[in-house]
């Protein structure tokens, strides 16, 4: 066989069955032989490599299995530079093959060479160049493992041309050992005992997860914990749907933009217990006074990440849910009612202040909290939400109400504008049975918006909100509060969306009026195939609460020139 | 550099890797710290290779960085020591390694 029926060969004993790509010339041996196999390994004709990136992000978090991409060298490799960057912070499993100049031509400057170890090796976490047919298996084998185990990541594997064209003898045999390699520590018993008597003699534990619950599937595990010591939980914008919205003991989203009982219990509480998590600056502000009255356990299975941001007085290395249910045996049934109602109280002041005004207007433009609310109740709250970035995706992670795990895609991370349309193909092709819908900003639609000329090739049934405001909102918000309302370079004009909803045969419909608003968001979800529904929002819209930049996480803006209070 | 910066060395034992090298040095520049010397040569372990880099920097920051080193697939492992102390354990610890994970 040669090298490249080798990869396919490979892809097919790992379980792929979709692959998300684009041809081109030092690729086109591995082309050549995909046409053998178009029964067998489904290839995603994208029309932007970036967007083949996106798409295999979007099936890697909506499936948990890698998301695979096929690429030309040269300007192929480098179109996908963001979204391995972006699968890299997001710790989403991902596996990029590109093509590369025959090995003779390495360093010489050929046509569409590019160094892209060189490129990518800093920002993955894995890099292989394949210059040899017998090391395609093994390598594939390799780069299965490394991306899907431990904290998940992208591999790019460089696949030269004479890889791909010599021949070698098919054998594979999975990976699931390599000597430098630990992606699985097994936690440390003594630091459970420790962190277990630290949760039981706290008098106000407080959870803040994130997507290392999702990523362990320790959806379960961090449930029963969270029973059982009678401890409130927040998550991070990624952990979002790892717990059911009505949880009791779930408090909402913490940071920036999170609810202010995520907020002010993180600075209330005596005990902090930190999993799959990493404490980015959008969720802790000001880190030195970030949960300042509180010991603080941290679980994760990336050993750099302990002690990075927060100092942790007990740091778990291990599986979120191995950790959470060695813990949860261990530690005594508690109850902190009184503690845990809190959350209650400052719902109550979030929701008249900010909540209901957002998702209930009874007059004015459109919110976009408003859409975002209509969509979760009329698909049940069972949709995967993917989002664009900007205040579509804070407003759609504000809004949205989960029934179901893993049902929040979006860029946390890099905040890759035009993420969202690809990664919402992604999604759907991976989980064709549910609903996907994506929320995206005129803005970030625009980055990718070729790629409806994907939907429409593969019928990909993604149901896209377009939240239009005619600006690029979040950094207009931003301008607004910080930059004395001088709004340079935000104001955006749109194409007229129906012209090109049309272009690509896609179904459309314009909402203006609130009238309207809850018919057509029933008729996109009924809809059986794309639907583009292009709401036109508030074009002055702010997204609270808001913690500025560098604030501590008790102080929060509900409004424009109001900090939340808590004395009353 | 500030005032509490010291020379340390960082001791990285690799299996050898294309692109390694680039990848470990950017762990150095991206968080603004010099590399003031580097080598790289065979170490006494077959196939493993032994890099050195002295770097000004904190304690902490050294501590980080070894993390951060040892995160990477193909890196055995990796120490941090002030510049003048000599590690002595590192070789014991490389072996025993070595023969746990073969
Ligand atoms: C690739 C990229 N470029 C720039 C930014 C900076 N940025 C963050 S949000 C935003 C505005 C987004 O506007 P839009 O897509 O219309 O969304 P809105 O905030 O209006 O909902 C920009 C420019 C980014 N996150 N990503
Ligand atoms: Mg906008």
């Amino acid at each position: 066989m040669t090298g490249a029926e080798i990869l396919i060969e490979s892809l097919l004993a790992e379980g792929v069955d979709t692959v998300f790509g684009y041809p081109g010339g030092q690729i086109i041996s591995v082309y050549d032989k995909l046409y053998n196999y178009e029964d067998r390994l489904k290839h995603v004709l994208v029309r932007h490599e970036q967007g083949a990136v996106h798409a295999a992000q979007g099936y890697a978090r909506a499936t948990s299995r890698p998301g695979v991409v096929i690429v030309t060298s040269g300007p192929g490799a480098t179109n996908v530079i963001t979204g391995v960057a972006d699968a890299m912070v997001d710790s989403t499993p991902i596996i990029v093959i590109a093509g590369q100049v025959g090995n003779a031509a390495l360093g010489t400057d050929a046509f569409q060479e590019t160094d892209l170890v060189g490129m990518t090796c800093p920002i993955d976490k894995w890099t292989f160049q394949i210059r040899k047919p017998e090391d395609v298996a093994p390598a594939v084998a390799k780069a299965f493992h490394i991306a899907s185990t431990g904290r998940p990541g992208p591999v790019v594997l460089d696949f030269t041309r004479d890889a791909q064209n010599g021949v070698a003898e098919f054998k594979y045999n999975k990976c699931d050992y390599i000597r430098t390699y630990s992606p699985c520590p097994e936690p440390d018993e003594e630091l459970i005992d420790q962190a277990v008597e630290m949760i039981n003699r706290a008098e106000k534990p407080f959870v803040v997860f994130g997507q290392g619950v999702l990523l362990s599937h320790a959806e379960q595990q961090l449930l029963e914990f969270l029973r059982k010591g009678g401890i409130p939980a927040a998550s991070t914008m990624l952990g979002l749907s790892a717990l059911p919205s009505d949880f009791p003991y779930y408090v909402g989203m913490a940071g920036m933009h999170g609810s202010i009982a995520a907020n002010m219990m993180t600075q209330e509480c005596d005990l902090l217990i930190a999993v799959g998590m990493r404490f980015d600056d959008r969720v802790v502000g000001k880190a030195s006074e970030y949960a300042r009255n509180a010991k603080v356990i941290h679980i994760d299975i990336d050993a750099t990440e302990i002690g990075k941001i927060i100092p942790a007085d007990i740091g778990i290395l291990g599986d979120a849910g191995t950790v959470l249910e060695k813990i949860t045996e261990k530690m005594q049934f508690s109850f902190h009612d009184e503690w845990a109602v809190k959350a209650r109280e400052y719902d109550k002041v979030e929701n008249t202040e900010i909540c209901l005004p957002e998702t209930a207007p009874v007059e004015g433009p459109i919110h976009m909290g408003e859409v975002v609310a209509k969509v979760a109740a009329v698909s049940n709250n069972e949709a995967i939400v993917v989002t664009d970035v900007g205040q579509n995706q804070l407003m759609s992670a504000r809004y949205s109400r989960f029934s179901k795990t893993r049902s929040f895609i979006s860029s946390g991370g890099l905040g890759t504008m035009g993420f969202g349309l690809p990664a919402a193909i992604g999604a759907k092709m991976g989980q064709p049975d549910r609903e996907v819908c994506a929320f995206l900003g005129d803005g970030g639609l625009q980055m990718t918006i070729q790629e409806l000329g994907t939907i429409m090739q593969e019928h990909v049934a993604v149901k896209i909100v377009v939240l239009n405001n005619n600006w690029l909102g979040n950094v207009r918000q931003w301008q607004e509060l910080f930059y004395k309302e001088r709004y340079s370079q935000t104001r955006m004009l749109n194409p007229d969306y129906s012209l090109i909803a049309q272009a690509y045969g896609i179904k459309y419909r314009l909402v203006e009026d609130r009238a309207e608003l809850d018919e057509a968001v029933k008729e996109m979800i009924e809809a059986k195939e794309p639907y583009i529904l292009n709401v036109h929002v508030e074009e002055a819209g702010m997204v609270y609460p808001m913690i500025p930049g560098g604030k501590c996480v008790d102080e929060i803006l509900i409004r424009k020139d109001e900090w939340f209070d808590n004395g009353r | 550099m500030t005032m509490e910066d010291k020379l340390y060395i960082i001791s990285v034992y690799s299996e050898n890797q294309v692109g390694l090298l680039t990848s470990i040095s950017s762990i150095f520049t991206r968080r603004n710290i010099n590399i003031e010397s580097l080598t790289v040569f065979p170490s006494e372990f077959p196939k493993i290779h032994h890099f050195t880099f002295r770097i000004f920097t904190t304690p902490e920051s050294a501590a980080q960085v070894v993390r951060l080193i040892e995160k990477k697939v193909e890196v055995v492992k990796a120490f941090w020591f002030e510049c003048n102390e000599v590690n002595a354990s590192e070789h014991d610890i490389v072996n025993q390694f070595l023969i746990n994970r073969n």
